[in-house]
């Protein structure tokens, strides 16, 4: 993972952003009580920064926000309020001039003509993005090189597996080489190693050598440690926490540390620990080599390395043999996890240790 | 115009890879010509009359009447028939996130059809002249100008009709009901004249039976466009008024679609 974009200008600008939908109500409800509307809040004062260059990451659970935020970049959803500035635009008011710099990966496979052929389909779209005949035919066969699809240029889309309309797809938004590249959920209907394959292809082509700035949407958290320079958590419409992956543990307080006890001395360390409000539990991992006698137990200690030397202190001043005693950084997943719950919490209960 | 292009290169390629279809469609027309002729030759005595002032032979009275109403059907049902195949399909939403604009939109979801219609006109119009019709080779570019004029009175229809659909997913009633009084009250299979007096008002308003009548008097009779200057001026005029009211109707449909985030939907 890298600390951080190739240039500190802000290409995207999101600046307290809402949105909120009318539900749908039932005929009978819409019959009963015509003039009633019930809403939902997709979006709740959401700001965020890009830089150019960046690989940056929107990570959430279903339902959070995350398209909606990429429909109202690509210029498709009005915002109710708030402001979106792209590359110096505004979405709202000069929709069209946003719509040169910045693509959706629009990741329906059913978007693309399929009795069409592959060169087809590009050919279609460089038209649509301006580009002249033949500098469409020179991008359309330098793209389907990039997407390794130059062998199968020349058959219809139908013919081909989920993978390769994938790639034609990113392929078909990277036709008029924008400035910024919005992914939602790209590897969805991708088998693991097309999924892989894919990855390579975004970090190596898309951002290194085109040089986009991308904004990935997707709740895998693992892709998004892969591939991104930053990330921001968002969570029911809210933007909960932003940063790098090693900042974003300093912002859900999640340091924990493992430590190898005497398999005696386990119950006793863990009441240490609890009488002073931190959380242990035994760990998954035995201790290698050290048969019974040892035993691993698995906590937090949020804060500072003054904290875990304080937990070092509390088992020994209790009298716990201690073998081994190291920080462990949790997975992303838990990371996000852990700062979703944190977002639900009353504002005054955030902070408290788990 | 490229983007137009594009878009109707894109749909007639699609076209082209179902090839019998392609065929049994222009084949399926010149099938129909041939009962066609026969029932006109049947009807030629009881329609004489009052088809006089509009070339007199009811084969070539039927088959303008027919190829016409191929342009307006084409015209009011197919955009927003393609509009909503497009939401359906993802399409629109790919496409929407290009430069393009609405009007090139539009014009491109419906410039195939049209030339579709085109086509299959001049497919039935060529093979009733080599069953005997009376078409005036001479008056082509003329008719072609009243053709162009009969699609830019209907077009707006389907413009409203795709604005419904975007808006809120149904074409409603109005593309339908013009293409259907079209065909019953516009003059296609029978002249106006034999319509019961109090249902010509109705038909008057209809830009079909100015259309249709203009271009019998062209091209089945020779008149010069002095002569059908009215049905011109009447056509002209329903084109502009219709035209501000289906680009504000789009226009307006596209914001509101796009403030309830139903534009990609279906």
């Amino acid at each position: 993972m890298n600390a951080g974009g190739s240039s500190e200008e802000t290409l995207v600008e999101v600046d307290g952003l809402f949105k909120r939908f009318v539900v749908r109500r039932r005929l009978t409800d819409a019959v009963r009580r015509p003039l009633e509307r019930s809403y939902v809040d997709v979006l709740r004062g959401v700001s965020l920064q890009v830089r150019r260059g960046e690989f940056f990451g929107l990570l959430g659970p279903n339902g959070a926000g995350k398209t909606t935020l990429f429909k109202i970049l690509s210029t498709v959803v009005l915002p109710d309020a708030g402001t979106v500035i792209v590359a110096g635009e505004n979405v709202v008011s000069a929709p069209g001039r946003v719509r040169r710099v910045l693509t959706p990966v629009v990741a329906d496979e059913r978007s693309l003509y399929w009795r069409l052929t592959g060169s087809e389909n590009l050919q279609l779209f460089a038209a649509l993005y301006g580009l002249r005949s033949s500098d469409a035919i020179r991008r359309t066969a330098e793209l389907l090189n990039v997407v390794d699809l130059a062998q199968a240029g020349d058959r219809m889309v139908a013919t081909y597996s989920s993978g390769m309309k994938q790639r034609l797809l990113i392929a078909r938004a990277l036709l008029s080489r924008p400035a910024v590249l919005l992914l939602d959920e790209p590897t969805r209907s991708l088998d693991p190693v097309g999924a892989r394959d894919f990855r390579r292809f975004l970090r190596e082509d898309v951002v290194a050598r085109q040089g986009c700035t991308v904004l990935l949407a997707t709740h895998d958290a693992d892709e998004a440690l892969e591939l991104c320079d930053r990330l921001a958590v968002l969570d029911r419409g809210q933007i909960v926490a932003t940063g790098t992956a090693g900042e974003l543990a300093d912002q859900a307080g999640a340091r924990r540390y493992r430590a190898v006890v005497a398999t005696a001395d386990r119950e006793r360390a863990r009441a240490a620990l609890a009488s002073h409000g931190w959380s242990s539990w035994p760990s998954a991992a035995a201790p290698e080599g050290a048969g019974d006698a040892w035993t691993a137990i698995e906590g937090e200690a949020s804060g500072s390395p003054a904290e875990s030397a304080e937990v070092v202190r509390r088992l020994v001043a209790a009298g716990v043999g201690v073998a081994e005693f190291a920080r462990v950084a949790p997975s992303l997943a838990e990371l996000v996890e852990r700062l979703i719950e944190r977002g639900r919490q009353p504002r005054h209960e955030r902070g408290r240790v788990a | 115009m490229t983007r137009v292009f594009a878009l109707t290169r894109a749909q007639w390629q699609t076209m082209r890879s179902y090839r019998i279809q392609l065929l049994m469609s222009i084949a399926g027309i010149l099938a129909g010509v041939v009962p066609l002729f026969f029932v006109a030759r049947a009807l030629q005595p009881v329609m004489a009359g009052a088809i006089r002032a509009e070339g007199g032979s009811a084969f070539g009275f039927l088959a303008v009447g027919l190829a016409s109403l191929m342009f307006v059907t084409s015209a009011v049902n197919s955009l927003p028939a393609v509009v909503s195949d497009q939401i359906r399909s993802g399409m629109f939403e790919a496409v929407l996130a290009t430069p393009t604009s609405l009007l090139e939109l539009l014009l491109g979801f419906n410039a195939f059809d049209l030339v579709l219609a085109t086509v299959r006109a001049t497919v039935l119009l060529g093979a009733a002249a080599a069953l005997g019709a009376t078409i005036l080779p001479g008056r082509i570019l003329p008719a072609l100008l009243i053709v162009l004029l009969i699609v830019l009175a209907h077009l707006p229809i389907g413009v409203l009709g795709a604005a419904m659909i975007l808006a809120f997913r149904t074409a409603g009633p109005l593309p339908r009901a013009v293409a259907l009084m079209s065909g019953l009250l516009g003059g296609v299979y029978y002249p106006t004249s034999v319509i019961p007096s109090w249902l010509q008002a109705v038909s008057s308003v209809l830009p079909l039976s100015h259309g249709l009548r203009a271009l019998r008097k062209v091209l089945l009779q020779g008149a010069s466009l002095s002569a059908i200057a009215p049905d011109l001026l009447a056509l002209v005029g329903t084109a502009a008024v219709l035209a501000v009211v289906g680009a504000t109707a789009a226009s307006f449909a596209l914001r509101h679609a796009r403030a309830q985030g139903t534009l990609t939907q279906y």
